[in-house]
């Protein structure tokens, strides 16, 4: 499927803000499920400084100043992506997650090695014998590590509700847990935090999802949203995406931006300003399938 | 103190060291017997008394306390002194062991350099598993946002310091490294001044090796690595600032190497490149010698809420636009568990055995060392892996087996044991030997000497209480004759700076609150010096006409509570005595005398490089007075007077007239004119009928009633001494006087606009010069009548309102700094689907 994206955020501030400096984490990333056809970004008022790189984990970053006073800061990343429909994989045909776990440990293969440093905690994650507890029940002795994982994304999708204002972007995973409601990306960290804490590797996946507009509507500009996942190593398959929020392994209609050992890593737009008071923000996505086109790219 | 330390007589010294079992004695070879280099040292102290020698200790003591090294970081500023406190006794090294170390030192920072630069770059050494990949992935020392950066000073590694112990068996053994920001050079250079002072003739009568060509070397070394960038660099030393336990050292180093020391706030970054911020704009930086811990070094890119740190540093050393040293990442080295790795790493990178052993050292990520580990947990000391700030669990066993590679085991140390001064006469304590390195084109060298580290108990040594600990100069012997250097006191490095007069808005705001805070400080000891004259002898209060005036002033300035509506005026001076104890003590009262000679040297510490040692030293005696008691409050007050005297004179004599002494003295000049208005209103203009009684002490307080003795010699009457205060230009201080010493430092501060009076800081001053000599006080010759006094009132008023405009103008101008604030974007919410 192709995707035109656009995410846009704006700052507003109420006084003065002489410099800004942002980290900007909005680029799709190429992967084997997606192709990425360009990119764009658009800055307002015009940044005196830009530079673009590839981050640790091959994520596409950039980093920008605005050095002059501005009331307003406005960041527009568009997007053109073609997704594919990722083979879904033999659920039963994967490893026990315990000879997952041993392999990791032992990390003979590139990929395994790469893989293993999503087994430790990160600074969103965490690991208690709470959570602990509750992998357990996903993983049984001997359980297929595929199988276990779909699990586990089913029960946080059944058991926790989807709740805004339960959670902010700082709440710890411990909390998520005792209260059972967060967002995407709190489900996303729990359920790291259950696979690593059984000694798996699973990372945090930034990205969106295509959205349908209820029956009968037109779909409104800008009402999607970024989104976020998580994704599981498996030897022999490779990473799968799970989605806890929607209860899915990801098809077509998720895009991917970029992957780390959690949001820290890959905070859409990260700032640091100079002055300004305080700030209000608004975010509006917008993911749009370009049906017609497909065929061109 | 630990039991087995033990008391020295001093004459007998060589036969009453007694050094504790299962440690290495480095005085004595065997009982009554010293080592061969410690026998020079030991007949030479053996000859002084007891009494000579606590004389020596005191001095040693005493030059420390005043060059500042003894500022107290954890405790109020009243508390007595504690940290790294000098003993003055040196711990001497025969060339022989020292050449072991220095080759082993070099050996060791040349791998941990090697090891920096692979896991920042191609991480080869994770893999081809030389190194368990646990030690990238798990490691809060492993700065992800630091990877791939190349250094513009093209090291990894640049300045290196270990801590050293010598083992019961006689070896040296690495205790640990430190690559981030290693400290402790100041102190070792601090304690080398003041111990070759205090046995002047012995150190030069010895083949000592000299620390400055280190420094030097070091110096020059800086300024070429940033030279490889640019023809002429500006170097700045970063500082956490005076809150840090450090920042003695971070002052000296930057006088030093003659570069300016800067906090956080001072740096700002824009175009991918880092400046300082100066009064008259901004100055690009090509290096920092940076003293912040890794994780404080940049809040943005490390995401931190830490004001200490350059948001953006990071991005700065990945452009290659500033040589950082050392680079931010590099305490990754200090990583306890990588010292196990050492021993293989040597022969694998090096091709060589390892010169200076470790400490013995597990980590429990192979099996072998687990099961060691976990069979002589007892006597094993365990720690993080990866990090010496976590906390350990309750159930270590089971945490062990749980995750072996978070946890590393080390065998307890043995350190050496040597003698260290006590009232009494030596006792026994325990060291190590912190040491240092840099890198330059030619590999790394090693400072002759460095900074021995005692404690009377071991564990005190292990960990950062500096108020625990002490510190020794460590002598190297040489064994050729030695080149002849300057002593480091007379160290002036000849610049390869520019030698700017311009100075950093931060460094201009302290300087500024400084000379206010002086001001402050000796006008109100002024005005409780005048009561207390007056409360000599028994009289009552109400005998006295100038009291209602002086209770006026105490109330203006808060030092007496203000009366009630039916309260009734203080009738005998032993109601007022608690008052003005209060005033003088009471350190919770901000307005006390004690809390603003506090903010003075709050005030001074901040601006600690700026100022002479001289200076510093008066600032340090000011801080004294609480701790002095003085039967006499009159004593005491003379006391602080006659020191912020000598401070005025020694800023007068030694500041040059650059920036800084313009700021300090427009902060003395300010409050001076404020205060003098303040004065002039509540005693002669507010009250018309009392006011002839008050104009004695109205000069007393000011200052100025010699003056106009030997100048009047008459009665005390309203023109003359208005004239005196307010109109004289030549009296320092009148109200003419400070105006116009502020309409010329304002004409010289930095600006845009070349006009002159263009700015509304000289629009302010030129209006008050202009108005205060316009002035005419010849019909109060005629009397003083109702018209004078409204008059006159105005003039008063509004000379105080411009004043106080004219601070604000001026920290709006140059001195405001905007706080910055992190925004992170709050994750966008998904719809519910």
């Amino acid at each position: 499927m192709n995707y035109q994206i656009n995410h846009q955020t704006i700052y507003n501030y109420s006084e003065l803000a002489s410099i800004s400096q942002n980290e900007l984490f909005l680029f799709p990333r190429e992967t084997e499920k997606q192709k990425v056809i360009q990119s764009t970004l658009n800055i307002f008022p015009k940044p005196q400084y830009t530079r673009q790189r590839v981050d640790y984990f091959g994520n596409i970053t950039q980093v920008f100043m605005v050095q002059h006073p501005h009331n307003e800061l406005s960041i527009t990343a568009s997007s053109r992506v073609m997704t594919l429909v990722p083979e879904t994989p033999v659920i039963a045909g994967t490893p026990p997650w315990e000879s997952v776990v041993q392999r990791l440990g032992v990390h003979e293969h590139p990929e395994e090695l790469d893989a293993y440093q999503y087994v430790f905690i990160s600074p969103q994650t965490a690991i208690t014998s709470q959570i602990k507890s509750y992998a357990q029940l996903s993983f049984p002795p001997g359980m297929s590590i595929l199988a276990g994982a779909v699990n586990l994304t089913n029960r946080i999708f059944t058991e926790f509700s989807y709740d805004e204002s339960a959670t902010t972007v700082d709440t710890p995973v411990e909390q998520v847990l005792l209260n059972k409601k967060g967002v995407c990306q709190d489900f996303a960290h729990f359920a790291i935090s259950c696979l690593r804490s059984l000694g798996m590797a699973a990372r945090y996946v930034s990205g969106y999802l295509e959205t349908a507009p209820p029956p009968g509507k037109p779909k409104m500009v800008g009402a999607d949203a970024s989104h976020a996942w998580f994704a599981l190593f498996v030897p022999g398959t490779g990473w799968v995406d799970l989605d806890p929020t929607n209860n899915i392994m990801t098809g077509e209609q998720h895009i991917t931006v970029a992957w780390g050992r959690d949001y820290t890593d890959v905070t859409p737009v990260k700032g640091v300003v100079m002055g300004g008071g305080s700030h209000s923000l608004s975010v509006k996505v917008d993911v749009s399938a370009d049906r017609q086109c497909s065929l061109e790219f | 103190m630990n039991p087995s330390a033990t008391q020295i007589a001093p004459t007998s010294l060589l036969n009453s060291i007694i050094c504790p079992q299962n440690a290495y004695c480095e005085t004595l070879e065997k009982p009554g017997m010293a080592r061969d280099h410690w026998l020079q040292l030991v007949t030479t102290l053996g000859r002084f008394s007891l009494e000579e020698l606590n004389q020596y200790h005191e001095r040693a003591a005493r030059m420390r306390y005043e060059d500042g090294a003894a500022f107290n970081p954890f405790k109020d500023l009243s508390e007595p002194v504690t940290s790294w406190t000098l003993d003055m006794l040196p711990l001497p090294l025969p060339v022989s062991e020292w050449n072991i170390i220095e080759r082993g030192l070099i050996q060791r920072a040349g791998l941990l350099e090697k090891i920096l630069a692979d896991v920042y770059g191609p991480q080869e050494l994770i893999k081809s598993g030389k190194i368990p990949a646990e030690i990238i992935y798990n490691n809060p020392n492993f700065l992800i946002p630091c990877h791939g950066i190349q250094p513009a000073a093209k090291r990894f590694l640049t300045f290196y310091a270990a801590d050293l112990y010598r083992d019961v068996d006689g070896c040296f053994r690495v205790l640990r490294d430190y690559g981030a920001n290693p400290a402790g050079l100041g102190y070792a250079l601090e304690n080398r001044m003041v111990v070759s002072r205090t046995f002047s003739e012995f150190y030069h009568e010895n083949p000592v090796r000299r620390l400055w060509p280190f420094l030097q070397a070091f110096h020059q070394d800086f300024i070429q690595k940033v030279l490889l960038n640019h023809d002429d660099p500006d170097i700045v030393l970063l500082s956490p600032g005076p809150a840090s336990p450090m920042y003695f050292e971070h002052a000296l180093l930057s006088r030093y190497l003659n570069c300016p020391l800067v906090e956080g706030e001072d740096l700002t970054v824009r175009d991918g490149e880092v400046f300082l911020k100066e009064l008259s704009g901004l100055k690009p930086i090509q290096g920092i010698f940076r003293h912040l811990a890794d994780s404080q070094s940049d809040p943005f890119a490390l995401r931190k809420s830490t004001s200490k740190g350059v948001a953006g540093l990071i991005q700065i050393s990945r452009e290659q636009n500033a040589a950082v040293i050392n680079p931010i990442g590099s305490g990754f080295i200090e990583t306890p568990a990588l010292a196990s790795l050492l021993p293989v790493l040597h022969q694998h990178l090096l091709n060589e055995k390892m010169i200076l052993e470790n400490h013995p050292t597990w980590w429990c990520k192979s099996m072998d060392s687990l099961n060691f580990v976990l069979n002589n947990l007892s006597r094993l000391t365990v720690m993080p892996a990866m990090s010496r700030s976590v906390k350990l669990p309750s159930d270590l066993a089971s945490a062990i087996r749980e995750a072996p590679h978070a946890f590393a085991a080390q065998k307890t140390v043995f350190p050496s044991s040597v003698p260290v001064w006590g009232k009494q006469g030596f006792r026994s304590s325990y060291a190590v030997m912190r040491v240092f390195a840099f890198a330059s084109a030619q590999g790394f060298s090693v400072m002759p000497g460095g900074l021995a580290i005692v404690a009377d108990e071991i564990s005190h040594l292990l960990g950062n209480s500096f108020d625990k600990q002490q510190s020794k100069d460590i002598w190297v012997y040489s064994d050729k004759p030695l080149e002849h250097t300057h002593e480091i006191k007379d160290v002036r490095i000849v610049s390869n700076f520019k030698r700017g007069s311009d100075l950093p808005s931060r460094v201009a705001d302290h300087l500024l609150w400084l000379g206010r805070y002086l001001e402050r400080a000796e006008a109100r000891v002024r005005l409780i010096r005048s009561v207390f004259q007056r409360m000599t002898g028994e009289h009552h209060l109400k005998d006295i006409p100038e009291i209602p005036y002086l209770l006026d002033m105490l109330r203006a300035q808060h030092i007496i509570p203000k009366l009630g509506e039916n309260e009734e005026e203080f009738s005998h001076f032993r109601e007022l005595a608690p008052h003005l104890n209060q005033a003088l003590y009471h350190q919770e009262q901000t307005e006390s005398i004690i809390s603003i000679l506090n903010q003075v040297q709050r005030s001074a510490r901040n601006v600690r490089d700026r100022l002479s040692f001289e200076t510093l030293r008066v600032i340090n005696r000011l801080g004294t007075f609480s701790e002095r008691s003085f039967r006499d409050p009159l004593e005491l007050l003379d006391d602080i007077l006659f020191a912020l005297s000598a401070f005025s004179g020694l800023a007068m004599e030694s500041m040059t007239r650059g920036l800084g002494w313009r700021f300090m003295d427009s902060g003395r000049r300010i409050e001076r004119a404020i205060l003098l208005t303040d004065l002039i209103y509540m005693g002669v203009l507010k009250n018309k009928e009392t006011a002839h009684s008050n104009l004695e002490v109205l000069l007393e307080m000011s200052s100025s009633i010699m003056t106009y003795r030997s100048r009047y010699k008459a009665t005390f009457q309203f023109a003359p001494v208005l004239d005196l205060l307010l109109i004289d230009e030549s009296n320092p201080k009148s109200l003419a006087f400070q105006c116009s010493q502020l309409a010329d430092h304002v004409e010289h501060l930095p600006k845009k606009n070349e006009l002159r009076f263009s700015s509304p800081e000289e629009k302010i001053c030129l209006e008050m010069l202009t108005s205060v000599r316009l002035l005419d006080l010849t019909s109060l010759k005629q009397g003083y009548s109702v018209i004078e006094n409204i008059r006159l009132t105005d003039f008063i008023q509004s000379i105080t309102s411009k004043m106080k405009m004219l601070a604000k103008e001026i920290n709006i101008h140059y001195l405001t700094r905007v706080p910055s604030v992190p925004h992170y974007s709050s994750f966008p919410r998904d719809r519910e689907t």
